[in-house]
């Protein structure tokens, strides 16, 4: 080898251990929290269609406010059958769909008993069992049906809330966006709730996902996937001992889940997120069974311990 | 010619051998001294940037879309002290100082995000 080859060799070195160079990037304040959108390749313009596309599906979903635009809240103040645009209407009927697909603890109908729990969590209150049959009550009564051309139809008292869906739907509609541009390299964080990985530009493209929340210290590696969170560390309450969760359970009411903390990777980012919400009432004999038929793969802490990991995930301390 | 072919190895070996050294030198470096910036933003608006390197223990009161929201700096650390929101989720988060972990007020549509080094590409 000659010497002559020293200086190009110290020049590829170099720079092939220069970490990931951020290209792209911007932070958009929607869902509730703020979502990171980072492109390591693509334009200006890529970044302004995904702040589009999550502005557009915050606005479709959002349950507490009109918008300019036929929305969830407009659903949930009308049993008349109403037409809605094509978006809103497929985002509703992956989220009916994901019952049959393991969520079976996702009832998008679950809003109003969210909220009276909400309400009286913020005042340091468990709701009785009467005032939980009264919500049942409502949510057993009421039914959205779709009908063709886009009808639907919302009958009984129980407020539909995608809170559980909407940011994981939104992330699939982002990534056929980056498919059809055949973007390979990025990362859209929607609020470390929902996240969208593509592959990293070095190495083995896998970035490395940090558990801060549940287990410090603790991380996993993953490319090409959703990552799903549902978890109590910051929404829980804790009163007499007992930690109440902003996850409902639609079928008893309670507000206490099986554990602290669900991550699910996954293909689909709708799926991924019904599912993490669901299955922090699932068994571990069930979720285990959810990861066979559905092709997904899951982290479940509680009390500080893992206590499920699926064997293609790796994690390191 | 052997003894010259020698001493070119050596070289080469040597050279590779302080280009990694820099190379990891540089990283690290990088990585300890990047400043850790956070912004306060209101409704997507940036309205305020704060150097937590500085270690400053200052007080700032935010116009968020329903009152004013108290945030507080200290030992390179920035939290929300007090928000009129009902949750209350926001000041429960108590002080952040690593990124990648916002604090949000949605209710206030105020958000604080920490830029900076991270051990980790994302944080769940």
């Amino acid at each position: 080898m000659k010497t002559k080859l020293i200086f190009p060799l110290i020049a590829f070195i170099a720079t092939s251990c220069t970490p990931k160079s951020f290209v792209l990037g911007s932070k958009v304040f929607c869902f509730d929290t703020v979502v990171s959108i980072e492109l390591y390749e693509g334009k200006d313009e890529d970044v302004k269609n995904i702040e589009e596309i999550l502005k557009y599906y915050d606005k479709l979903s959002d349950n507490y406010l009109p918008r300019d635009i036929t929305n969830v809240y407009t659903i949930n103040n009308t049993n008349e059958t109403i037409e809605v645009s094509k978006d809103l209407y497929d985002l509703l009927k992956s989220s009916m769909e994901v019952t049959s697909k393991g969520a079976n603890y996702f009832n998008l109908l679950a809003g109003s008993l969210s909220k009276r729990w909400k309400e009286s969590l913020s005042q340091n209150q468990v709701l009785s069992q009467n005032e939980i049959n009264e919500e049942l009550d409502k949510l057993n009564d009421s039914s959205l049906s779709l009908y063709p051309n886009n009808l639907i139809k919302r009958l009984g008292e129980a407020e539909i809330d995608l809170g559980g869906i909407a940011k994981g739907y939104t992330l699939d509609v982002i990534k056929d966006y980056l498919d059809s541009k055949e973007y390979k390299h990025y990362i859209i964080n929607g609020g470390s709730s929902s996240i969208l990985l593509g592959e990293k530009n070095l190495g083995d493209g896998c970035f490395t996902v940090g558990m801060q929340k549940e287990l410090p210290g603790a991380y996993f590696k993953a490319k090409n996937c959703f990552i799903s969170t549902s978890s109590n560390s910051e929404q829980g309450v804790e009163i007499d001992g007992t930690v109440y969760s902003h996850i409902i359970n639609p079928i008893t009411g309670s507000a206490i889940t099986n554990y602290d903390s669900v991550i699910v990777l996954s293909e689909d980012g709708y799926l991924g997120d019904a599912l993490s919400t669901s299955m922090m009432m699932n068994t571990i004999e069930e979720i285990e069974q959810i990861e066979k038929d559905q092709n997904v793969k899951t982290i479940i802490v509680k009390d500080e311990k893992i206590v499920h990991k699926h064997v293609g995930i790796e994690v390191f301390r | 010619m052997d003894k010259k072919k020698l001493r070119n190895d050596i070289i080469l070996i040597a050279s590779l051998l302080i280009a990694a050294a820099v190379a990891l030198t540089v990283i690290l470096c990088t990585r300890v001294k990047t400043n850790l910036i956070a912004k306060i933003s209101v409704q997507n608006q940036v309205v305020e940037v704060i150097d937590l390197t500085k270690k400053e223990d200052k007080h700032f009161y935010v116009d968020g879309l329903h009152g004013k929201v108290h945030v507080h700096t200290k030992d390179g650390a920035i939290a929300i002290l007090e928000s009129n929101c009902p949750h209350q989720d926001c000041v429960h988060m108590g002080y952040i100082s690593e990124s990648n972990r916002p604090i949000i007020c949605a209710y206030n549509a105020v958000y604080i995000v920490i830029e900076g080094a991270s051990s980790y590409d994302v944080v769940i």
